[in-house]
């Protein structure tokens, strides 16, 4: 008889637990990050990235593949351009390189995060190419020198990039501490990235980031009226 | 007998080209072989009182009648033999003296996959230096103008170094990360003979790209030792490798500035196969921007000098007196360019040219002084067909005419040219 009631309680402390436990789970927000440049101008296409401060008790783990299936992303190539020109990835994501061009590209990373090579291909011929480490890949193509792209791996899964306005959402995000880091290939190579340190409870989290330092202008893909490569 | 076999290889070569391409374009998805073909004809009305130079009078034209005209039939081949290494060959056909079809460029490019940012590319065989902005179409066309400026027409006719060129490229990080330096340099054979032109006829405006065998004609003179019957631009005479080397800064897609130096390194003494080194330096400076208004702006700058000994004779010996050529040459460009929507262009150009005796050294009628003015209109239709028209004002004057050939010695030259042009690219453009 003890042991019923006991057994009563201890379901009923544990069904308690649960129900704590799942609304403590469920306590997600979202982050609106804006990013400005030191003169209060929003930045577009910006990485910004929130890395909690408990990854593991909120199965946020570093690398995507612990959660199951493998995330997959792609970097396109139109019009003789990486499109994205920016592309933010977590950790262990699989990115294909498809080719809308009629030409061939010839891609490549010298970068230590990700160096790779993907000798003259259409279409979809290139095989995907798995991210496993945090970092930047600058990406190229050894025919078209104009071709420039980014893949930022962040060890989170917690990210997004900025639109016009500079802002980027970054929804359900989980309550917890977290550090909020952004990165723009336009900032001077040697500056860390700016962080900042916050908390996520319940309630949407407006923050601003601000670059400073001198900026370069954004990557241009206009069509000029001149002839700019050289065959 | 040999000469036909000369003229004949070139043919063999381009129609085993042309089915190597037709094949891999079945066969193959990537681009590894690409074959492109370019055709130009057109009708000429011609103002001026000299002869053209391509049958050795001192027109600045290469059209001095009117009439319809073939002006040039390329072929373009492209053959990847590894992902990084490139072969790429360009023969042409002309209608005029030395006829029949040659090669313009033989060229075999590597580029190793970088390792860092820096990007290198090593050039071998007969090919152009980057200094001509103009010419960046296929085949060493102007996207802009169907005559090429002074400075590029002589580059076309006398200027192709057989050897190799090595370049690195950075593009810069972070804030400058739009910024992009280069420099290059380059030792090579042959190209003795060039400066030859600029003496014996001076500067001219046209298309015509000399090819590996060609035999130019030059004016005649009525004085001086003799002048080789027909010029070979590209001849090794004196064994002495030519260099050239170069800078650049590039800003996106919108700024370019080029600074290079030119030396052929000939031996003015040396004399070779009916061929006379030319001791020919320059130096030149290149500048493209992207303006405002979708305009565009192209500009070279050329200074430099040649020197000749004419005392060397054929036999090896020297005459005793003799005539030192030591002249100074310039040209200089500046073309405006806009496109109208996605198929037509306009295009504009000034152009200033000089060749001279340094000043108190007799004689002095060697000079070839004036200044051009083009403007062109051209329109893509479809991918395959293209016409436009250009007219062309060349205002010179030449001391040596009245002196020697009973002709004044300011002339000025028109020329109105209606083109149609067709191109095929194959399996990919």
């Amino acid at each position: 008889m003890r042991t019923t009631v006991f057994v009563r309680f201890a379901l009923r402390v544990s069904s308690l637990l649960a129900a704590l436990a799942s609304t403590e789970y469920a306590a997600a927000a979202t982050l609106e990050v804006s990013v400005v440049d030191e003169n209060g101008r929003p930045i577009e296409d910006v990485a910004v990235y929130a890395t909690p401060a408990h990854p593991v008790a909120h199965g946020a783990g570093a690398a995507a593949s612990h959660a199951g299936t493998v995330p997959k992303a792609a970097m396109d190539q139109e019009h003789m351009q990486f499109v994205p020109h920016l592309l933010v990835v977590q950790t262990g994501t699989e990115v294909s390189f498809p080719n809308g061009d009629e030409v061939s590209h010839h891609v490549y990373s010298f970068s230590e995060t990700k160096p790779f090579e993907l000798a003259l291909y259409k279409g979809d011929a290139a095989p995907p190419q798995l991210f496993d480490r945090p970092g930047v890949v600058v990406l190229g193509c050894n025919i078209h020198d104009g071709m420039l792209g980014y893949i930022v791996v962040v060890d989170t899964p917690h990210f997004a990039k900025t639109d016009e306005q500079g802002v980027a959402l970054i929804n359900d995000v989980p309550s917890d501490d977290y550090v909020l880091a952004a990165w723009t290939p336009r900032a001077r190579p040697t500056a860390l990235p700016p962080t900042q340190q916050l908390t996520v409870g319940k309630e949407t989290v407006a923050v601003e980031i601000r670059i400073t330092g001198r900026l370069s202008p954004p990557h241009e893909h206009n069509v000029s009226s001149l002839t700019w490569e050289r065959y | 007998m040999g000469t036909i076999l000369t003229r004949a290889w070139p043919a063999a070569a381009l129609a085993a080209t042309w089915a190597a391409a037709s094949v891999s374009a079945q066969s193959d998805r990537s681009d590894r072989n690409e074959f492109y073909l370019g055709a130009s004809a057109g009708y000429i009305s011609a103002s001026t009182d000299l002869s053209t130079w391509t049958e050795g009078g001192f027109s600045k034209l290469r059209y001095t009648d009117d009439g319809f005209n073939a002006f040039r039939l390329f072929g373009e081949y492209h053959g990847r033999i590894t992902p990084t290494l490139r072969a790429r060959v360009v023969a042409d056909y002309v209608d005029d003296a030395s006829g029949g079809i040659d090669f313009t460029e033989a060229v075999i490019d590597w580029r190793p996959i970088p390792k860092s940012r820096n990007q290198q590319q090593l050039r071998f065989g007969a090919f152009y230096p980057s200094f001509s902005l103009e010419n960046g179409d296929r085949g060493w066309q102007s996207p802009f103008t169907y005559s090429s400026s002074a400075i590029n027409t002589w580059i076309g006719e006398e200027i192709r170094p057989f050897g190799a060129e090595w370049s690195l490229r950075r593009r810069l990080e972070g804030f400058r990360s739009n910024h992009e330096i280069r420099g290059f340099a380059s030792a090579f054979y042959g190209n003795d003979p060039a400066g030859t032109l600029l003496f014996w006829r001076g500067w001219s405006l046209h298309d015509r790209q000399t090819r590996f065998s060609d035999e130019l004609s030059i004016p005649p003179r009525p004085f001086t030792t003799a002048p080789p019957q027909k010029l070979k631009p590209f001849d090794e005479i004196d064994h002495r490798a030519g260099m050239y080397a170069g800078v650049e800064w590039r800003y996106a897609r919108r700024a370019l500035v080029q600074l290079a130096r030119y030396d052929n390194r000939a031996d003015p003494y040396s004399f070779s196969n009916g061929q006379w080194g030319w001791g020919t330096e320059f130096d030149h400076l290149a500048v493209q921007v992207d303006l405002p208004a979708q305009l565009g702006l192209v500009a070279q700058w050329m200074e430099g000098y040649t020197q000749w000994l004419t005392a060397a004779l054929p036999d090896g010996t020297r005459m005793p007196i003799s005539e030192h050529v030591h002249d100074d040459f310039a040209s200089s460009f500046v073309l405006l360019t806009r496109k109208l929507g996605s198929t037509q262009r306009l295009a504009m150009r000034y152009d200033t040219f000089s060749y001279e005796r340094p000043a108190g050294t007799a004689p002095e009628f060697y000079g070839d002084e004036g200044d051009a003015w083009t403007l062109s209109y051209r329109i893509e239709p479809t991918e395959r067909f293209s016409g436009g028209i250009e007219w062309l004002r060349i205002d010179s004057r030449r001391d040596i005419l009245p002196m020697f050939y009973s002709t004044p010695a300011e002339h000025s030259e028109s020329q109105i040219r209606l083109q149609f042009s067709y191109r095929l690219a194959a399996p990919a453009r």
